[in-house]
């Protein structure tokens, strides 16, 4: 009896594994299903200006990755639905059919790439920058060598900072209580994207006054994209058309000045490459 | 090199059935996870102790019968116990440890660790919890059991010592174990403060390689297992301190 119980309980534990697996297996027919729902959900991150963050004064979204999300939807023809995600969850969401796509400031890594299907055309480029004291003498990455350096839980500077730096990272939940864990000195620099970083300083000079990042190269710039589930083709190759468009009429360049990004040098670049491509 | 192998052997069983343990091929990301077994371990191993003995403390400051020493703890267990456990922490170790930082002229000086914040705010939280099931037990003793015991001449500290807490500890182990099976579980706030018990290393793992299932699975598992040997423990205990006759 006992052993009848145990295989009873083994295979109902299979059965919810498998049920989990197939859910991230499932649905390729994502664009046929935003065509016929007319929307398009979007899991967007919102964790400050530049890229996403809510208007206290309208209370709406707004944001570098909102206008995006926004101008694909347009070019699709369906209306925007946005879902907001955090570092560690938004895989999750993107993987249980929660979204359709992740706009959420993910950088393209081949370890991602093996789990997660991608626009192949980047909508951006960005790296990491660290916030520091004005008074700690820390010039350059290699200076972090074996001290604590906060980032946001699920950023993909982890590896570099640990492994070619050396550095304590202490992963907090997201970008806010990471700079408040600076602010608190219990690390000596956060490391978050360069453009939203870069911007709350600019933004907040009072606060900020004793900050600044005085490191003169980015941490592994890479290309941001969007992502979407494994094994969505048409899907894929719509946003990326839909991507180039916006490359080659410069809308993308417009977003990111309208929203204050302060590095557009690769999209100047694209809006080149891709317009003179037409 | 044996080790080496067995967990290629692992790695290689588990991804058949469609478990993505590879990460624990690879360098900081595997060390990252086996020390978040060792973390956790340790918190429980220390927490346990502290939740006990302050709970004991406030329980016995709380039944004293004098306003200076039971209104002071009354007011914390009622703030303790009616506010988010994250919340405190998230409150401690953001606002409180800055506020020490500044007091000691700079967080260079400040010895106060993530660690300890999570022992403390957790330790006391569940102190808390033990301190209402103690004073639970310490009003069920008899009054006539009081009264004979005042009457052979004990003091008050005597008879909390040799007579209320003896019995209240008895009628109360059923709450205080339970008390401790939610603390082993809480454990799992400190991830919000960068305290690497296992919980955070997963995160860590996963947000990097979206294996989330295979370590859901791996903590899900850990877990139960502590849980049922403080379960287990807890009602040894309770065995072997049973009173004959007594009821408890």
């Amino acid at each position: 009896m006992p052993s009848m119980k145990l295989a009873t309980m083994t295979s109902a534990f299979a059965l919810s594994i498998f049920s989990l697996m197939a859910t991230q297996a499932s649905a390729d027919a994502t664009l046929d299903r935003i065509k016929g729902r007319g929307a398009l959900t979007v899991g967007v991150i919102l964790s400050g200006a530049p890229f996403g963050y809510i208007d206290p004064k309208t209370q709406e979204q707004k944001g570098f990755n909102i206008d995006i999300a926004k101008a694909l939807a347009e070019d699709l023809g369906v209306k925007l639905e946005t879902v907001t995600v955090t570092p560690p969850n938004r895989v999750q969401f993107l993987q249980q059919g929660k979204v359709d796509l992740l706009i959420a400031n993910m950088q393209y890594t081949e370890d991602r790439a093996k789990v997660l299907d991608y626009v192949p055309t980047a909508y951006d480029r960005a790296g990491g920058a660290a916030v520091v004291r004005k008074d700690s003498g820390l010039k350059d990455w290699a200076d972090l060598k074996g001290k604590p350096v906060c980032v946001s839980q699920g950023s993909n500077y982890t590896q570099p900072l640990i492994e070619e730096y050396g550095a304590v990272v202490k992963a907090l939940p997201s970008q806010p209580e990471s700079l408040l864990a600076l602010q608190g000195g219990n690390c000596v620099a956060a490391v978050h994207v360069g453009a939203t970083v870069g911007l709350l300083l600019e933004d907040r000079p009072e606060d900020w006054k004793d900050y600044a990042i005085p490191f003169p190269t980015e941490l592994i710039p890479s290309d941001s994209v969007i992502w979407l589930r494994k094994g969505e083709k048409d899907t894929q190759t719509a946003l990326d058309n839909s991507v180039k468009k916006l490359h080659a009429s410069g809308k993308l360049l417009e977003f990111a000045k309208s929203n204050r990004l302060l590095n557009t040098k690769f999209l100047e670049e694209q809006q080149k490459a891709l317009s003179a491509s037409k | 090199m044996q080790d080496m192998n067995l967990s290629d052997l692992f790695v290689s069983l588990t991804s058949r059935i469609g478990l993505n343990y590879e990460f624990l091929a690879t360098g900081y990301e595997s060390q990252i996870w086996r020390d978040g077994f060792v973390t956790t371990l340790y918190l429980v191993a220390l927490l346990i102790p502290v939740s006990l003995i302050f709970g004991l403390l406030f329980a016995a400051c709380l039944t004293s019968g004098k306003l200076w020493l039971s209104s002071p703890v009354r007011g914390f267990v009622e703030l303790t116990r009616n506010t988010p456990t994250l919340v405190q922490l998230m409150f401690s170790f953001l606002v409180l440890n800055t506020f020490v930082s500044n007091l000691v002229g700079g967080a260079q000086n400040n010895p106060l660790t993530p660690f300890f914040w999570v022992v403390a705010v957790v330790g006391l939280h569940i102190a808390a919890l033990h301190a209402e099931a103690i004073r639970a037990g310490i009003e069920a003793v008899p009054a006539s059991t009081i009264e004979a015991a005042r009457g052979i001449g004990f003091s008050q500290f005597q008879i909390l010592r040799y007579v209320e807490v003896p019995l209240a500890f008895r009628a109360s182990l059923p709450a205080i174990v339970n008390n401790l099976i939610n603390l082993v579980k809480l454990t799992t706030v400190g991830n919000a403060i960068a305290v690497s018990e296992i919980t955070y290393a997963s995160i860590m793992v996963w947000t990097q390689r979206d294996n989330v299932v295979s370590l859901m699975i791996a903590i899900l598992l850990f877990f139960s297992i502590i849980n049922l040997i403080v379960a287990r423990i807890g009602l040894w205990v309770e065995r072997k301190l049973a009173v004959p006759g007594y009821g408890i």
